[in-house]
């Protein structure tokens, strides 16, 4: 028997994979541990405003949050919110990515480039991404353009220094024993550099999933009409606590459920990790 | 044919009191090895073969000396003055001399390295490490002329057969043991069918029963070689001197560093396949274990 009759392909491959994923991404949730202080907690939640230890107007119960959540999506077109959010993260993602992993692996791979840019970065990145907002309004006025680039302003710098940091850090003997075989440079970075980097670059993309989201909520928050950080900002200005924890826990589970997905792509491509 | 003449490789360090101090790692080495031969460099730690064997592979420059591969320059010389290394830094300002291209693959020199901590890539299955370097190698020819891919897989999985790993060409180097992991970085000096191999302490970091089987291994893939009518030149370096012996054609101590330079020059002319416990070679081993012996007590003797 050979390894190739264990493969399977098309639908039931898919099929494979999501319940890989689900095992992977939800069985920490499912366990027998967790769910002992999941429950009590969520019962504390819900019993708490009901015996009127906490006035409900404060915390409002758990049935009421899960009401308010059927009754958004269903008549406060909050998956539409939810669509606007996740268009304008993925594409600031998109262009983050794009640009900030070549540019690191240039930075880390050649000192001249990194004498000519890495100042650069050095001076802009300590501006906390929050502080870009009135100039960005100015420029880009109010509108996607505006998010995309606050996003990205927030997933950029991490994803930037946590890969030329993964690059610089590879171990010469790897590159000592790809060159003596011929290994051009270029071959070098596709094949040697990037893997030798690939645990940090996984790494900087769940950092820049986290603070994408965080400046999703406030560019959002500033201005707009769609998107899931204006449904909090206008539950705050009309003081729905329960619209409030909806949007928490929707922005909540968007970035849990991105980091999922990246720590899947890393147990999916660095296969020789696994068991180390 | 390898020539080595007058390399000298000297480093600035910075000692304790924070000033710059230059440190003689190769003093004044000059070598020539004939081809298909193995040559071992022996000597304490810190003598300077392992730089030695870098310059050899081009991955260092040479402070001052020239080292030809069949009449072939392997890298040149640093500049000595300050216009001349004007040039030189205006010449590699963006790439190192140590790169072979931006986007060429292109080997320059015949030449395998086998290091001591094995260096194959632990993001690639034994198979696909020795498919990277065939085909790193085969960069060089015509498209027309290089075989297909499942010819290199083919090629690259006989030469795993030879070092005794097949059934291992989908695990991953972390999968192998540290004997097997030199072993695939054997196959993959192998699979090149290079002209000259350079090992840095190839066997130090496997148990003794796995080394005299490896050491073993090595030896009947040379002959092979030789018979093919494609001698390999082996380089070794190596602190353990009953290897160096039993392995080698000659023996070259270095004088202990810093500044290491060729002490003397044994060459070991007993017919293959050798003994490990043959008197003659017992002989020699006890002569070179006298002569290090010596450098180390006189070392001593100075440093008080």
């Amino acid at each position: 028997m050979t390894d190739e009759s264990y493969e399977t392909r098309g639908i039931r491959r898919v099929l494979l994979e999501l319940g890989g994923f689900s095992k992977n991404a939800l069985g920490n949730f499912f366990s027998p541990e967790f769910l002992c202080v999941l429950f009590p907690l969520l019962l504390i939640w819900e019993f708490v405003p009901r015996l009127g230890l906490i006035p409900e107007s404060l915390l409002p119960r758990l049935s009421t949050v899960a009401a308010t959540f059927w009754d958004m999506l269903l008549h406060g077109k909050l998956a539409v919110h939810i669509l606007y959010s996740l268009g304008r993260f993925f594409a600031a993602f998109g262009i983050a990515v794009a640009l900030a992993v070549p540019i690191g692996m240039l930075m880390g791979w050649n000192q001249k480039i990194r004498a000519f840019i890495l100042p650069l970065w050095q001076l802009l990145s300590p501006i906390p991404p929050p502080a870009w907002v009135p100039m960005t309004i100015i420029i880009f006025g109010i509108g996607s353009g505006m998010h995309i680039f606050l996003m990205f302003i927030g997933i950029f710098y991490p994803v930037l220094f946590n890969t030329y940091q993964g690059i610089k850090d590879t171990d010469p003997r790897y590159l000592a024993s790809a060159r003596v075989f011929g290994a051009s440079e270029f071959t070098l970075l596709r094949k040697v550099y990037f893997w030798h980097a690939f645990g940090s670059i996984i790494m900087s993309l769940k950092t820049g999933v986290a603070m994408g989201l965080v400046m999703l909520v406030i560019g959002e928050a500033y201005g707009g009409r769609m998107g899931i950080g204006f449904l909090l900002g206008q539950a705050k200005d009309y003081f729905l606590i329960p619209e409030m924890m909806v949007c928490m826990a929707v922005t909540g589970f968007l970035g849990w459920f991105f980091i999922e997905i990246l720590k899947y792509v890393e147990i999916k491509l660095a296969v020789w990790k696994v068991g180390r | 044919m390898i020539e080595a003449r007058g390399i000298s490789k000297f480093f600035s360090v910075v000692n304790e009191k924070g000033l710059a101090e230059g440190l003689t790692a190769v003093l004044n080495v000059s070598l020539s090895i004939a081809d298909g031969r193995i040559v071992s460099l022996l000597g304490p730690s810190g003598c300077g073969k392992s730089t030695f064997l870098e310059i050899l592979a081009g991955l260092q420059a040479p402070t001052d000396g020239e080292i030809r591969i069949d009449g072939k320059l392997v890298l040149e010389p640093l500049p000595s003055t300050r216009k001349e290394m004007e040039e030189y830094k205006r010449r590699y300002r963006f790439i190192s001399p140590l790169a072979n291209g931006v986007f060429t693959d292109r080997p320059k020199h015949d030449i395998a390295m086998i290091f001591q901590d094995y260096a194959v890539f632990p993001w690639m299955t034994a198979l696909q490490n020795i498919v990277f370097a065939l085909k790193l190698r085969l960069a060089g020819k015509k498209r027309s002329e290089r075989p297909s891919g499942a010819e290199i897989a083919e090629k690259a999985g006989f030469y795993l057969g030879k070092v005794g790993l097949a059934g291992s060409e989908n695990k991953y180097p972390s999968q192998l043991s540290g004997g097997m992991r030199q072993r695939l970085a054997l196959a993959r000096a192998l699979s090149v069918e290079p002209k000259i191999i350079l090992m840095d302490e190839p066997f130090a970091a496997v148990d003794a029963l796995q080394r005299e089987k490896l050491q073993d291994d090595l030896l009947c893939l040379w002959e092979e070689a030789k018979d093919n009518a494609s001698p390999i030149i082996i380089v070794m370096v190596s602190h353990d001197v009953p290897e160096a012996v039993y392995l080698s054609d000659e023996v070259i101590v270095f004088s202990p560093g810093p500044g290491g330079t060729v002490r003397n020059r044994i060459p070991v002319d007993i017919p293959r396949p050798r003994a490990r416990t043959d008197q003659e070679i017992v002989e020699i081993q006890e002569r070179i274990f006298a002569i290090l012996q010596y450098d180390i007590n006189q070392e001593s003797m100075y440093a008080i």
